[in-house]
């Protein structure tokens, strides 16, 4: 909650218990109209991704129109580069990440075809290392598991898959698995939950998902939940809305969701609500923002919350399951190991 | 999906006096504003002298002009906000084409790395100029105890060592230091650095991490061979750490996890037979024995046992393994019911 509506009358505020739906609506279209503070120029380099999340969050509570799609749609192609990636914003660099929101948000509003596939396609595979197989975020050379999984995505999006050397992307996965059954951003790297998150997904595209080590992973993912309810993203750390998602969603994947306490878990996200001014905060008391907020509903979705009708989210795409099949994308619960099969 | 960190957006700082436009130094140059307005959905709103810092560093940058004017002023908008990629490849450009120090470079990082510890571009722009700096060609012949005295070397130390004493789990600070260790081949340091860091915090998981990057020498594909001393060594070390806090996950997850990938007989030869003196200890037993990682790793152990025994011994051996998983259900674990009584029906 910020300072300033902490000072607001009680009467404004409302119940934390239940998911203040109307109110998330607002904070999420007052985004744009809040320039007056410092968050949101130091925002300027991931806007992209910030509507993105606004406008995941919105369609689980089935308010998407709630942006002004024309005017997303026109703002997002202004971000595309010459080399046919997306920067964070007009006249930025292309960075994958903000690649990923562009299509992701293009996807929802089922206007992909407003881009020149073939430009989008050529920049993923440059990315790649032909040799190795490791796809960099930019062209700069920063290399992270994320960009593993990203990459797949994206081209997945374009029915382009077959164009890039899959087997290096997951032969790079692979071997940022731990002994704890986890995985970090790149060989060697701690397992953390939101890397954990990538690389199934990624894994999940590629349809590699039998490479996992699922029952160690499984309880790894399991030992993330704390007495508050709330999830870690590595042991000793503190819990934080945003791995509601990434926790859950690795869960999902390896369907065992029901390892944590979820009805727990939707307690702890519902705290974090900011109850005056809308929107989900990284855990109680702190200041709501877009990216926590989305994870937050997203997190409810996949826990089942039984307080609102919240739309099904797919747990390797993050978009509505809808969006995914309408997208032809959902083949990858079939690819699941016969071995999982409990 | 960047995940936005709350130190990105901390201690801002004011770096001008004077507006640019009041300088002489700039009086040649346009500034180019940001062309935002026809979207209306994302107008930018910028403090005055951000913006004007941007506008001046868009035109820079459109006339690619190379020059030490130009970075300086990157320095003061990555002091603002270093997310902005854009601004450090351009950085990197004018560090190479001007010949500039890169112990100055590395200095200003430093500035930049206590401000913002977790900005991942400031942590990749480190690595780049490290190696501009340092060939590992020039440490190959060294023993390694020379290697980490190199001056290079020294300083990426010591810079980590400070980071990491201020946030002993910072992800970027490990994984930076686990670039640097296998490109410049500083292993034999690294195990002591390790030995103090679990010391000074057992639960410390990044440092648990490190350790078996440095046990493998960074082939973490789970086909690294290690010599049977070694894993004794490690089993003697994990259990030591667990008495001193029998309820941590890092000691028990390590020391289970790589045997299971490493030496999976060594858990029901060596490792079990440990933790059951330990459980027997009059002054550890009790803590022991409350501790859910203790039975978690029965379960492991017993498990892997009873798949190298015959019928009846195997029979027993999975009781045992099952009645682990009843204690955690009731007992130890509770949150985790469902998973352990999972886990139960595993055991056949």
């Amino acid at each position: 909650m910020s300072e300033a509506s902490k000072t607001v009358l009680d009467s404004d505020s409302a119940d934390s218990s239940m998911l203040l739906v109307d109110k998330h609506v607002e904070y999420i279209q007052s985004l744009d109209k809040r320039q007056d503070e410092i968050e949101y120029w130091m925002t300027e380099h991931l806007r992209i991704s910030g509507i993105y999340w606004g406008l995941v969050a919105l369609s689980l509570m089935n308010k998407q129109e709630g942006l002004d799609k024309e005017k997303v749609i026109e703002y997002v192609l202004s971000c595309q580069n010459s080399d046919g990636g997306f920067g964070g914003h007009t006249n930025h660099d292309s960075h994958l990440l903000y690649t990923m929101s562009a299509v992701q948000i293009l996807v929802m509003f089922d206007e992909l075809e407003r881009v020149d596939a073939d430009k989008v396609v050529g920049y993923v595979l440059s990315l790649q290392d032909p040799v190795t197989g490791e796809v960099s975020g930019d062209s700069w050379g920063e290399k992270d598991t994320r960009f593993a999984f990203i990459s797949l995505a994206i081209l997945s999006f374009f029915g382009s898959i077959d164009k890039i050397n899959v087997d290096g992307v997951v032969k790079y996965v692979q071997g940022s698995m731990n002994y704890d059954g986890g995985f970090g951003s790149e060989p060697g790297g701690e397992s953390h939950s939101a890397q954990v998150f990538t690389c199934l997904a990624a894994l999940a595209i590629a349809r590699k998902l039998e490479l996992v080590d699922r029952e160690r992973l499984s309880r790894w993912l399991a030992e993330r939940q704390l007495k508050s309810g709330g999830l870690n993203g590595r042991p000793q750390k503190l819990e934080d809305v945003c791995y509601s998602w990434w926790v859950l969603s690795s869960l999902k994947i390896l369907d065992r969701v029901h390892w944590v306490d979820c009805s727990r878990l939707c307690e702890f996200i519902l705290s974090a609500q900011d109850t005056v001014g809308g929107g989900i905060a990284d855990r109680p008391g702190d200041m709501a923002d877009v990216y926590h907020t989305c994870f937050g509903i997203a997190g409810l979705s996949l826990a089942g919350y039984k307080g609102f009708p919240l739309v099904h989210v797919d747990p390797v795409y993050c978009m509505p399951v809808s969006v995914v099949e309408r997208a032809g994308l959902r083949g990858w619960i079939d690819y699941i190991p016969d071995s999982w099969k409990d | 999906m960047s995940s936005v960190s709350s130190e990105e957006s901390s201690n801002i700082v004011e770096p001008y006096a004077l507006p640019l436009s009041k300088q002489d130094e700039w009086k040649d140059v346009t500034p180019l504003e940001q062309e935002d307005g026809q979207f209306p959905i994302c107008p930018i709103a910028y403090t005055d002298k951000y913006k004007e810092m941007m506008d001046y560093m868009r035109a820079a940058m459109a006339a690619g002009e190379v020059s030490e004017r130009a970075y300086r002023l990157t320095s003061d908008v990555l002091k603002k906000n270093p997310g902005h990629y854009t601004v450090w490849v351009y950085r990197k450009k004018l560090i190479e084409e001007l010949h500039l120090d890169i112990e100055d470079e590395l200095a200003w990082l430093e500035s930049i790395a206590e401000m913002y510890p977790k900005n991942y571009q400031s942590w990749h722009h480190r690595e780049v100029i490290v190696c501009m700096l340092l060939d590992p060609q020039i440490l190959a012949d060294m023993p390694q105890d020379q290697r980490v005295c190199h001056s290079v070397i020294r300083r990426e130390l010591s810079f980590l060592a400070n980071v990491i004493d201020e946030d002993s789990k910072n992800f970027h600070a490990w994984s930076y230091r686990q670039w640097l260790v296998r490109r410049y081949g500083i292993w034999e340091q690294e195990k002591v650095f390790i030995n103090t860091m679990i010391d000074q915090d057992v639960r410390n998981n990044s440092a648990w991490n490190q350790r078996y990057f440095v046990l493998v020498q960074g082939d973490t594909s789970g086909n690294a061979s290690i010599d049977d001393g070694v894993l004794q060594a490690e089993i003697d070390y994990a259990v030591e750490v667990i008495k001193r806090a029998p309820n941590n996950e890092s000691p028990w997850s390590y020391i289970v996890g790589m045997l299971l990938r490493h030496a999976p007989e060594k858990l029901y030869k060596e490792l079990l037979s440990r933790i059951q003196q330990l459980s027997n200890d009059a002054s550890y037993g009790q803590a022991a024995k409350s501790s859910p990682f203790y039975w978690s790793a029965l379960v492991d152990i017993y498990e892997s046992r009873a798949a190298k025994e015959d019928s009846d011994a195997r029979e027993k051996t999975l009781d045992l393994a099952r009645s682990a998983c009843t204690a955690l259900a009731t007992d130890h674990d509770p949150t985790r019911m469902k998973y352990w009584e999972y886990r139960q029906t595993t055991l056949v």
